[in-house]
């Protein structure tokens, strides 16, 4: 029998919806239209427009050694145009915010190629080349992994994960890279992610309603959304683990 | 003059606070009777970035305002989310709580008894104020901090 992935345990929507995510056969709905020139500017690695920059020639033009596994692996385009590696970082509320930095360096790994993905308790770095980032970054903005008042993109001083949101239900941001516009009820990136100014405000969309956050959050709370002890096979699924563990620790032998 | 104890308290809201709502409840703080002393607490809001590429560079957050309680002025530096207090007796409580409910109408808050404020020395304090510590001065700041408490004339 084919080997069928499983990708995470859990009987709550929480669980379906970590599942969901990983599994690269489920396409995500794209939510928001965020331009490719928007993205370059709240990730400030390069000017819009401007040529990309490369760490190495481009691999046509180089003698690479004989390798059986370079023959194998095709290179990202990024990669074959000998690109610079550059990254977007995320920070997730965990006031039902609808991916959090564990399950996307999960889904990164099963979505995309030439990556690194680097996990924090409440923040997850990707680096990549930087053509490819781009068009990675665009789904990882666009679609359903993001909400614009719960997750933001936040190069440095990233902390707001465990926080209290504020009145106006945004994730405290101690450099307030976006603000929400009130009468529009948008949010606008005014910073890039590392805290610089940004020319032109960039428009990332409405924040998602809490029927929503909650029907598509992958974080379990047990005050504003599922507790992770109501979720009986998540729960036997991480005492199994616990305890072959701790078995394991005695080298049992069978 | 006889050592005393006074009662401490603490005020968490569901949300942190727009500095418009933290002026709101101060200044219905400030309107009871027993407030001996107060602490805003939150995360910081500094006027330059601390660290980071963007280091030494402005930042503009709405977030960080001056207010204006009783008869002064407060540059907020935090984005408040609890304010602690030390009060006179228990009795202030109930009218605390009287007094701040009708700030609160959007999200809600709790008012809690216990202990959150320094009142004794502790070994920084004693590098940074001496033996002979104001004891009014305990706890209401980081003993390297420079910032000095805003007095505020209550209603007596």
């Amino acid at each position: 029998m084919a080997y069928k992935p499983q990708y995470c345990a859990g009987s709550s929507v929480v669980a379906a919806n970590r599942r969901k995510q990983m599994d690269p056969a489920h396409k995500l709905t794209k939510l928001r239209d965020v331009t490719d020139k928007d993205i370059v500017l709240i990730m400030g690695h390069r000017a819009p427009g401007s040529a990309y920059k490369s760490a190495h020639p481009p691999l046509a033009e180089q003698q690479e050694p004989a390798c059986p596994i370079r023959k194998m692996v095709t290179p990202t385009d990024g990669a074959k145009a000998g690109d610079r590696v550059r990254y977007i970082q995320f920070a997730d509320s965990m006031y039902n915010a609808p991916c959090q930095p564990y399950l996307r360096s999960y889904l990164e790994a099963y979505r995309f190629r030439g990556i690194d993905p680097g996990t924090l308790s409440g923040r997850q770095i990707i680096e990549c080349r930087e053509r490819d980032l781009e068009k990675y970054a665009k789904d990882l903005v666009n679609t359903e992994l993001f909400d614009p008042a719960l997750c933001g993109v936040r190069g440095a001083t990233v902390h707001g994960h465990s926080l209290r949101l504020d009145e106006n239900g945004m994730m405290f941001d101690m450099l307030q890279r976006c603000v929400l516009d009130k009468k529009a009820g948008v949010v606008k990136y005014v910073k890039n992610q590392i805290g610089e100014p940004l020319d032109s405000e960039v428009k990332v969309g409405k924040p998602m309603d809490n029927k929503w956050l909650k029907a598509n959050t992958t974080i379990y709370h047990s005050l504003v959304g599922s507790a992770y002890r109501d979720d009986a096979e998540a729960v036997e699924y991480i005492q199994r683990i616990h305890g072959l563990r701790v078995k394991y620790g005695f080298m049992p032998k069978e | 003059m006889t050592e005393a104890t006074f009662p401490q308290c603490r005020i968490d809201s569901e949300r942190l606070m727009n500095p418009e709502t933290t002026e709101k409840l101060l200044n219905k703080i400030v309107s009871v009777a027993g407030v001996r002393r107060m602490v805003l607490n939150g995360q910081r809001l500094p006027a330059t970035v601390p660290y980071g590429p963007a280091r030494g560079q402005a930042n503009p957050h709405p977030m960080r305002k001056t207010i204006h309680v009783g008869d002064q002025e407060i540059p907020l530096q935090v984005h408040v989310g609890t304010v602690l207090l030390e009060i006179e007796n228990k009795d202030v409580i109930p009218a605390l709580k009287a007094a701040i409910e009708p700030v609160f109408t959007d999200f809600s808050f709790r008012i809690k008894e216990g202990k959150f404020m320094k009142t004794e020395p502790s070994l920084v304090d004693y590098c940074k104020y001496g033996p002979n510590a104001d004891k009014a001065m305990l706890g209401l700041a980081d003993p390297s901090s420079k910032s000095k408490p805003i007095i505020l004339q209550g209603i007596r």
